[in-house]
């Protein structure tokens, strides 16, 4: 993978890991020399070829994905503050000393700018970054195998997500999870995703779903997926409550206003969410399903 | 956060000890009483010649291994007046000490050996006559004022032909030491 150096067409490469320390997280930098930027500068390529095997979709918080993908998120969008803030973070700290320690390493990642100063940012969680310490590594001395005591550190195949002006290029839907902290982040913005669902949904009343949705990462995944999609702005009540109905999602109404049951939270935003639904095949027998993923499909 | 180590020590205190090297060809030009011109002359020698090998091996090192970063600058100023405070802190006290025995040369080593420490625990390691000679200036670069959390807010140092430098450029420069950068001639400036 790493071979000998050639030229470089770019004139900077820089390797940083990402620790955890306490209750804020530290990204520093880590000189690197030109055969270890060369297998980085690699691994960028290997992402890029894996991306570009599978069409882009774009990335939402309430899909369950597999282990590789390919999603899209542009880079000013909510969710993707804390990739973004490692992505355009200058002048970073160099800390040379750093994977002496290497337990509190969570992420590791390459900086690339070109000539032009276009940058691009390649992401991966450190699992086997780390995991390598952990086992014993042998390597042929004279005939025999022998234990290697030093502490090495193995550079993985490819990154979890490639970070660049033009947004987020996912691989690895978990990893990005887990660098860019969604988890903390669509619980964060819960609040702030129901303000929006309550100017467009005026006639529901969302105080039993912020409150369950501020507590529920699965409630709130769900509530930023919906943002996402923003297909809440003309929903129709009378639809809104007659899917309700079909689909055994519990509401009632008061003052005008529809009030979830408290039994029926996450069914009510599956239906937002458009997960819920009803199918009628076979005449007089009315079918109601719940997706576990889907995908909008264009007609004409 | 953790505290942050400072690292190459040795290359840091090598670069002090080059920045020292006229101090040094002055006492060799001076001679002492306590010592023959042999002794001093091949001491002087060698305090002049391994640290700026080593500075010259640093420089080496990091350009064959490509060992460059991004600078963002958000302010910079152009410190030539540094060498000002070399000359008080090194040249003018050191220089007219009188080593007329060995007592007097003792004292003057380990208030040398003070200075020393100071300036490579304060990260004054850039200040060397030889940058100039050769055309260098040094700036001080401090990071834009964004509000990225992760951005750097630590000042780094820039030795470098440039004449000026604006805010909001982006340098490229060879790392000589966590906050000391080195930007050759010829390197792309602009």
């Amino acid at each position: 993978m790493t071979g000998k150096a050639e030229p470089k067409a770019v004139p900077v490469t820089e390797f940083g890991v990402g620790l955890e320390d306490g209750e804020a997280d530290e990204f520093v930098l880590v000189p690197v020399d030109d055969e270890v930027q060369t297998a980085l500068e690699e691994m960028i390529t290997a992402t890029r070829e894996q991306l570009n095997t599978v069409t882009a979709s774009r990335y939402e918080p309430s899909e369950k994905y597999g282990s590789t993908e390919h999603l899209h998120l542009p880079l000013e969008d909510e969710l993707a503050s804390h990739v973004r803030a490692i992505h355009e973070a200058n002048n970073l700290a160099v800390n040379a000393r750093v994977l002496s320690n290497p337990e509190k390493v969570f992420c590791y990642f390459v900086r690339n700018v070109d000539g032009k100063g276009y940058r691009v940012t390649g992401i991966r969680r450190a699992g086997t970054f780390k995991g390598v310490l952990k086992s014993r590594l042998v390597q042929l001395a004279t005939d025999a195998l022998k234990i290697v005591e030093d502490k090495i550190f193995k550079l993985d195949n490819d990154f979890d997500l490639l970070v660049e002006n033009s947004g987020i290029s996912i691989l690895r839907p978990s990893g990005f999870e887990f660098v860019g902290e969604l988890k903390d982040a669509i619980l964060g913005a819960a609040p702030a995703n129901i303000k929006k669902l309550e100017s467009d949904l005026p006639f529901v009343d969302f105080s039993s779903v912020e409150s369950y949705a501020t507590s529920h990462p699965r409630a709130a995944r769900y509530l930023a997926s919906i943002c996402v999609q923003k297909e809440t702005k003309n929903i129709d009540k009378s639809a809104l409550k007659k899917l309700c109905a079909s689909t055994g999602v519990k509401i009632r109404e008061e003052k005008g206003k529809i009030v979830v049951e408290d039994g029926s939270l996450m069914d009510f935003l599956g239906v937002l969410d458009r997960r819920l639904y009803q199918v009628e095949l076979v005449k007089g027998s009315p079918e109601s399903f719940r997706a576990s993923s889907r995908s909008r499909i264009k007609t004409g | 956060m953790p505290t942050k180590v400072e690292g190459l020590k040795l290359a840091r205190f090598m670069m002090v000890l080059s920045s020292i090297s006229p101090l040094v060809v002055l006492w060799a030009i001076r001679g002492s009483k306590l010592l023959a011109d042999k002794y001093l002359i091949s001491f002087c020698a060698a305090m002049v010649l391994l640290p700026n090998l080593f500075l010259w091996l640093r420089i080496t090192t990091a350009r064959k291994l490509n060992l460059k970063r991004e600078l963002v600058v958000g302010s910079a100023e152009d410190h030539r007046d540094h060498l000002l405070v070399y000359l008080f802190a090194m040249l003018l006290p050191f220089y007219p000490i009188d080593t007329g025995t060995w007592r007097d040369m003792a004292a003057l080593l380990a208030a040398l050996s003070f200075v020393v420490f100071l300036f490579w625990h304060l990260n004054l390691h850039y200040m060397n006559l030889l940058f100039a000679i050769r055309g260098y200036r040094v700036f001080t670069i401090s990071p834009p004022t964004d509000d990225n959390p992760l951005s750097g807010r630590t000042t780094q140092v820039l030795i470098t032909t440039r004449v000026s430098i604006l805010g909001g450029e982006h340098i490229v420069a060879y790392r000589l030491s966590d906050t000391v950068y080195f930007e050759a001639k010829n390197d792309g400036q602009g």
